[in-house]
């Protein structure tokens, strides 16, 4: 059991740099996953932490011990490979029991700790069986269960999931939760899917181009992202982003984007007031715009006209892609809606859940 | 009538079709047929005659050529050969044991030479990499032909060498070793006085230099083909270096490297032009190994008849190592997923 601490951690490859100055501190027994898109430094990162990359500048700690120049193996931390990385010569026993025998653990202890492991993730039938025999998701348990045997006080996960298809996945995702809550142990894990991030992390930080772009439990990254990347990334469909200037029309405060005027409820428009004539960019989920004809009560809601130009039918839900000037944008609505593909129709924005970035600095405004 | 004549030209035209891939493996059969099938069933009936040089103007219609059944057969494995220091079992275990040390010498070697040259970060990898591959092209004559001369008793190499390490420990003799022809080792505590002879650490040196590029090649390749991730899970597994060696490396290029020993093997036991160049299986037959004592019942001898034979147990020696140590070492399985 232990807290994780990057501060300051820079990691250079030749002359690019993979991870640029993050910080963040992981409490103990929290799931903090990695998010960002491929090649962002996210697996970078956690190689650092495991030991694996050697760390240019800053410092990791686990718990309190500073790490950058411990041993993998002697840093307490288990790892599950996107690969799986089995050894294929080994059974399924010997693989989870490699460690073990290395580090001079009593044979009974073994036995007790892999049987163990085994019942956990359902594997038991599997213990004599060659990595080649099983599937991929039997596979992805047995990488668990060598972590899980170990004992380790951080595990950490590199895209377990993304060699599985896509049911399994969801099913893993549970069972990864599950098994968070039972070892009761800090967890970090890296991903490119905002869904499995959002679905299983106590806590996320968002990284893009080697740089921390926010942490946060998932549902205030998803309801106040820090800036543009955050907002876009976070979300799925990502939310709607339309260039506009803030402006006063008589005594309200408009987001203008030229093709469509929408007024800010009273509280936003004092929050934004001082931000008048700047040009920003205005932005608003997919769920937060819909058909006139099924609004939500009691919302303060502004109304364009658009023209529908995709449906997809979801059955619990409806994707519009709506057309209004020069803007294209997607709307989550009702699955009652009557709008179909051309129509000329009305939707209508929550303004209550409208998010508003600097053009510039891609910050959000406050 | 006509439906008749209609079923059997179609009836034709089927068999053409059936016939129609025979045809093309013809030219091959042909070729396999004068070039294989025909000397190997040839070699197999003379085995069993005393055919001799008076037989090679009419061959089999030869009204001088005897069947003899076995008896070449019987000759060869129980002795009664009119030839001077042979016993069939002291060169068929010299002849197993020569390949079977060499095997056990270029693979380790081989396997050493690949996990260095695979070292991350090393300089002028390719070119190293180009080098080993020159011991594989140059002709074995030409290797056998440089190092009889460097092991030659009066201006070799060797013995120069050794003459001027001599002359540190304060010996102004030059040294003399007779490597190829000495059949009593000078130095009786070092190399027992059996049925090991000079020659054959002479031939053992000098064959490395040729076998052990080969066993590199391949464990080169099988070393790239292991999964860097494998390695960084034993690392965070607590493997060492060694361990990981051991542990990862070994069991996986072992698939590969199997198969090339087997390889190897056979090479090494059929290994006659390096040999016969080498040392001419002397001295007194004691660096001898099938093959070129055959050449030598034919040569020298001009036994044709029993040098037939000869190539035949040669043949089934082979084979039964073969499919033994297919069986011991299985040699065709791999951890690839199916």
């Amino acid at each position: 059991m232990a807290s994780v601490t990057y501060k300051n951690v820079v990691k250079k490859f030749g002359d690019s740099t993979a991870v640029d100055n993050i910080n963040f501190h992981v409490e103990d027994k929290e799931f903090l996953v990695l998010v960002g898109p491929s090649g962002c430094g996210k697996t970078t990162a956690l190689r650092l932490l495991a030991g694996l990359e050697e760390i240019t500048g800053g410092e990791i700690q686990i718990g309190d011990r500073v790490v950058n120049d411990v041993a993998p193996k002697d840093r307490d931390i288990a790892m599950v490979f996107q690969s799986y990385a089995l050894y294929p010569h080994l059974s399924v026993y010997d693989n989870m029991a490699f460690g073990l025998k290395l580090k001079k653990t009593p044979k009974d202890e073994i036995k007790r700790r892999v049987s163990e492991a085994a019942e956990v993730l359902g594997i038991t039938d599997l213990l004599q069986r060659k990595p080649r025999q099983l599937s991929g998701g039997q596979r992805q348990r047995v990488a668990v269960g060598r972590a899980i045997v170990r004992e380790p006080k951080v595990f950490l996960f590199d895209e377990p999931l993304s060699n599985l298809d896509a049911k399994l996945r969801v099913q893993m995702r549970a069972e990864i939760s599950k098994l968070h809550q039972r070892l009761q142990t800090t967890f970090i894990y890296v991903t490119h899917d905002q869904v499995e991030a959002m679905t299983m992390a106590t806590r996320i930080a968002v990284i893009n181009r080697g740089k921390l772009q926010q942490i946060d439990s998932p549902q205030n990254l998803y309801d106040h992202p820090n800036n543009l990347f955050v907002a876009g990334f976070i979300g799925s469909p990502a939310m709607n982003f339309f260039p506009a200037k803030l402006r006063k029309d008589g005594a309200k405060l408009v987001v203008d984007s030229g093709d469509f005027v929408v007024a800010l409820p009273a509280d936003a428009a004092k929050k934004y007031e001082k931000y008048e004539g700047r040009e920003v960019v205005f932005g608003i989920r997919p769920e937060n715009i819909h058909d006139v004809h099924f609004t939500p009560p009691n919302i303060h809601g502004e109304t364009i006209s658009v023209k529908v130009d995709v449906t997809e039918l979801m059955g619990n839900e409806i994707f519009l892609y709506l057309v209004n000037g020069k803007n294209t944008f997607v709307a989550r609505v009702d699955p009652r809606s009557k709008m179909r593909v051309g129509e000329q129709a009305q939707v209508m924005f929550d303004m209550d859940h409208v998010h508003i970035f600097d053009a510039q600095t891609e910050e959000a405004l406050h | 009538m006509e439906t008749s004549k209609k079923s059997a030209s179609l009836h034709k035209a089927n068999l053409k079709r059936a016939a129609l891939p025979y045809y093309y493996l013809l030219p091959a059969f042909i070729l396999m047929g004068v070039i294989t099938f025909y000397p190997l069933i040839y070699q197999v009936i003379i085995s069993f005659t005393d055919f001799q040089t008076k037989d090679l103007l009419k061959q089999l219609s030869s009204p001088e050529l005897k069947y003899v059944g076995i008896q070449n057969y019987v000759e060869i494995v129980m002795g009664g050969l009119p030839v001077q220091n042979f016993e069939f079992f002291r060169i068929l275990t010299y002849n197993l044991w020569w390949a079977v040390t060499n095997v056990m010498v270029h693979v380790p070697a081989g396997i050493l030479i690949a996990v260095l040259l695979n070292t991350q970060g090393l300089w002028m990898k390719r070119l190293y990499r180009a080098i080993y591959i020159l011991p594989i092209v140059i002709p074995p004559i030409v290797v056998a032909t440089v190092w009889q001369n460097i092991f030659d008793e009066q201006y070799g190499a060797m013995n120069q060498l050794l003459s001027v390490i001599a002359g540190w420990f304060g010996s102004a003799d030059p040294v003399h070793i007779r490597w190829l022809n000495e059949y009593t080792p000078p130095i009786p505590w070092l190399l027992p006085n059996g049925p090991l002879t000079l020659a054959y650490y002479a031939m053992m040196i000098a064959n490395f230099w040729l076998g052990w590029p080969f066993m590199t090649m391949v464990a080169t390749g099988a070393l790239q083909s292991i999964p860097k991730d494998l390695y960084e899970a034993a690392s965070i597994d607590g493997a060492s270096g060694s361990q990981q060696f051991w542990n990862v490396t070994v069991p996986l290029i072992r698939p590969a490297m199997i198969p090339a020993a087997v390889y190897g093997f056979t090479l090494s036991f059929n290994l006659f032009n390096f040999v016969y160049f080498m040392s001419r299986g002397g001295p007194a037959r004691s660096t001898e190994i099938l093959v070129t004592f055959a050449y030598d019942l034919v040569r020298n001898l001009r036994l044709f008849g029993v040098a037939a034979a000869f190539s035949v147990i040669i043949f089934f020696v082979a084979l039964i190592i073969f499919l033994i140590t297919n069986r011991i070492t299985h040699a065709t399985e791999s951890y690839s997923e199916a």
